[in-house]
């Protein structure tokens, strides 16, 4: 075994072992923090990608509501355009007024 | 032989520092010298376009709310034809929702042979899928074949058909066309958002590009006309009455709210259906030109109402103005007949609009106003420039100043009366609704709001051009049109209201003259007086009825007569005098 070895095992250097066991338990913690801190970094950019791709989906759902509501509006415009209800209004038996009186009514303070 | 652990430590410690090298040198090599090269492969991997899915254009309604032009979406409908496995079943429920035929939609779904190697073969199927349609393709897609795929669109949608057409209009992907669709193409165009970013196989945006939420699409800007869509509906209908009825080629019946400006209806013939646009012949190009503010016509009599408002407020004549009508008059070159060929003796300002005597119009700019005076207020009035309504393609008129190179002597008598001056629809009634007003001239209006996407709603009030004749002149000039539809135009008066009207009979020009039998016949009403709510143009483009009763008289008064009739009864105006039972 070399004199260093012995050194070592024997007690010879015990003070510049315990400097090598703060160095370890200090290598110990930035590598704790830093797997900390990948994870904390990884676990953001999940949940980016969620909330961009909920964003995205968002995007897609609100156009698919604004074209069924452009469809409904539209439909409705027809089912109450003029043409539409002249017909419905002649099925129904109405009849455009041929003349219109004013009935004049006198107001009278109670 | 290594001696000692020590040793042997070193020689790990070696050997570990040497695999580590090369990885080190390849991290050098793929981060910094061939930085450039591995950055522009991936940028042609994933950077691609994108977009956020197209907003709609703005949408057009009338002054109630009523929806005149809206937006419908429609789909490109395509296939994702490697993955059909029941082709046959598949073609039979698509062909008829795709308006396709069986063997059509068969034919696509066939793999040809030289897409056998590839992974993924894609068919379009079929375009503009709408309606019912669309939902049930979309409904199949989400129910039993994905392999279907769908893009959607936009496409412009007019409920009320052939109603206002020609105000509307219409326009391509440009923004070329006409009409208010093309005026106000700039805020109804939406702002749709792309960009080119890093995405995935589906074209998806990573997240990365997402997070710079800087993307946003905007629809476009909704508009509210002045046009109430009843009223204009019953002046359409009137319209189409008229021109049978007179077997007229063409027309138009402008309503104005001469308070305000707001233009109330507009209807023209020939008109079409914006939805069908596409289906006009080329030749067919007059259809897609609005007669209500890009076409001019000599106005004829109509006109005698601005020549008199002129003398009397120059000054050139008072009210008490009269003069000798030997039915004749010479000046520059040219003679100047009464339209009945006769000789009215002695008369004044009533009788020259009682009687639309072209001599005592003629006499009062030849004699009185003068050529400069009379032009200068022409231009006040509006006449010979836009009146920037809102509406493409609007015609600035025709009339001849003093100052032009190619003044005539002959053009003073002429325009007294609406002969030689070319004016439009739009430009008419807004110089009549001035007098109407009290000779306040109110700016013409189509568009009363404005609501940006954002919800930012803009209202846009009536605006005065300027008081243009005085209050006295334009009230006398109105109680002068007033005696004429009670004494003259019978056929325009409406009972229980004071209607103040001018008729018109214009000649057509042709080359070298006039034609000798054709005619446009006109009528500008307004009432109740003293402060008229409606004022009516109506204009009838060669009318074909017996010679004897081609007259504005005859044509268009009546049709005004109708016209004003329902409108005091839709817009709520009650009688203002009693009326006889």
């Amino acid at each position: 075994m070399s004199v260093a070895w012995q050194q070592s095992t024997h007690g010879v250097l015990r003070r510049q072992e315990k400097v090598n066991r703060t160095l370890l338990m200090t290598f110990a913690a930035i590598t704790v923090m830093a797997v900390g801190l990948g994870v904390l970094y990884l676990g953001l950019v999940a949940s980016s990608a969620h909330l961009s791709s909920d964003i995205w989906h968002m995007h897609s759902e609100m156009a698919e509501i604004q074209r069924e509501s452009s469809r409904l509006e539209t439909e409705i415009a027809r089912l109450s355009s003029i043409p539409v209800l002249q017909v419905r209004s002649v099925a129904l038996g109405y009849q455009a007024a041929e003349s219109i009186e004013y009935v004049d009514i006198e107001v009278r303070a109670p | 032989m290594l001696r000692g652990p020590e040793a042997r430590l070193r020689l790990v410690t070696a050997l570990l520092i040497a695999a580590l090298l090369p990885v080190i040198g390849q991290l050098v090599r793929l981060q910094i010298l061939d930085r450039d090269r591995y950055q522009a492969e991936v940028e042609e991997l994933v950077m691609r376009p994108y977009a956020l899915p197209v907003p709609p254009a703005g949408t057009i309604r009338d002054r109630n709310g009523d929806l005149l032009v809206g937006n419908i979406p429609i789909y490109s409908v395509g296939a994702q034809i490697e993955l059909i496995t029941d082709t046959q079943i598949a073609a039979a429920a698509l062909a008829p929702l795709l308006g396709l035929d069986e063997a059509t939609l068969l034919e696509k779904f066939v793999i040809q042979e030289d897409e056998k190697d590839l992974e993924w073969v894609w068919r379009h199927l079929a375009n503009g899928v709408r309606g019912e349609n669309a939902e049930a393709v979309k409904e199949l897609k989400r129910t039993t074949w994905d392999w279907l795929t769908l893009v959607a669109t936009w496409q412009r949608f007019y409920p009320e058909s052939e109603l206002a057409s020609h105000t509307l209009g219409f326009v391509n992907a440009d923004g070329d066309g006409y009409g208010i669709e093309a005026a106000q193409f700039h805020l109804l165009q939406p702002r749709p958002a792309a960009a080119m970013g890093e995405v995935d196989v589906l074209r998806v945006p990573l997240s990365e590009e997402l997070a710079k939420g800087d993307l946003r699409a905007f629809a476009g800007t909704d508009i509210k006309l002045t046009i109430d869509r009843t009223i204009q509906a019953f002046v359409e209908g009137e319209l189409d009455k008229a021109l049978r009825l007179y077997g007229a080629s063409g027309g138009t019946i402008l309503v104005m709210n001469p308070q305000t400006g707001e233009i109330l209806a507009s209807a023209s013939y020939p008109d079409y259906n914006p939805s069908l646009y596409n289906i006009y012949d080329t030749s067919e190009q007059y259809r897609f030109v609005d007669p209500a503010v890009s076409v001019v016509y000599e106005p004829g009599s109509v006109f005698k109402m601005f020549t008199v408002a002129i003398a009397l407020n120059s000054g050139s004549v008072t009210q008490d103005w009269s003069y000798y009508d030997s039915g004749l008059i010479e000046y520059g070159g040219v003679l100047v007949r009464n339209s009945d060929g006769g000789a009215h003796g002695q008369q004044n300002l009533q009788g020259v609009i009682d009687h639309s005597l072209n001599v005592g119009a003629a006499t009062l700019t030849t004699q009185h106003i003068g050529a400069d005076v009379f032009a200068d207020y022409l231009l006040r009035f509006g006449f010979g420039r836009t009146t920037n309504v809102g509406l493409f393609g609007e015609a600035a008129g025709l009339v001849h100043l003093p100052w032009d190179l190619n003044w005539s002597d002959g053009y003073l008598p002429t325009n007294a009366f609406g002969q030689g001056i070319a004016v439009t629809p739009i430009q008419l009634v807004t110089a009549a609704s001035m007098l109407a007003n009290h000779g306040m001239m109110m700016k013409p209006r189509l568009i009363t709001e404005r609501r940006t996407p954002e919800g930012q709603v803009v209202t846009i009030p009536p605006k005065e051009e300027g008081q243009l004749v005085s209050v006295e002149t334009a009230d006398y000039v109105v109680g002068l049109m007033e005696h004429a539809v009670e004494t003259s135009i019978v056929k325009a008066q409406v009972p229980g209201y004071r209607i103040a009207g001018k008729t018109g009979t214009a000649q057509i020009p042709v080359s070298g003259g006039y034609d000798p039998v054709e005619v446009i016949t006109s009528f500008i009403g307004f009432g109740p007086l003293p402060d008229p709510q409606l004022l009516i143009l109506v204009k009838l483009d060669r009318p074909q009825v017996d010679l004897n009763v081609r007259w504005g008289t005859q044509t268009a008064a009546p049709v005004f007569n109708q016209v004003a009739s329902r409108l005091f009864v839709l817009l709520g105006i009650p009688p203002t005098e009693p009326i006889d039972p």
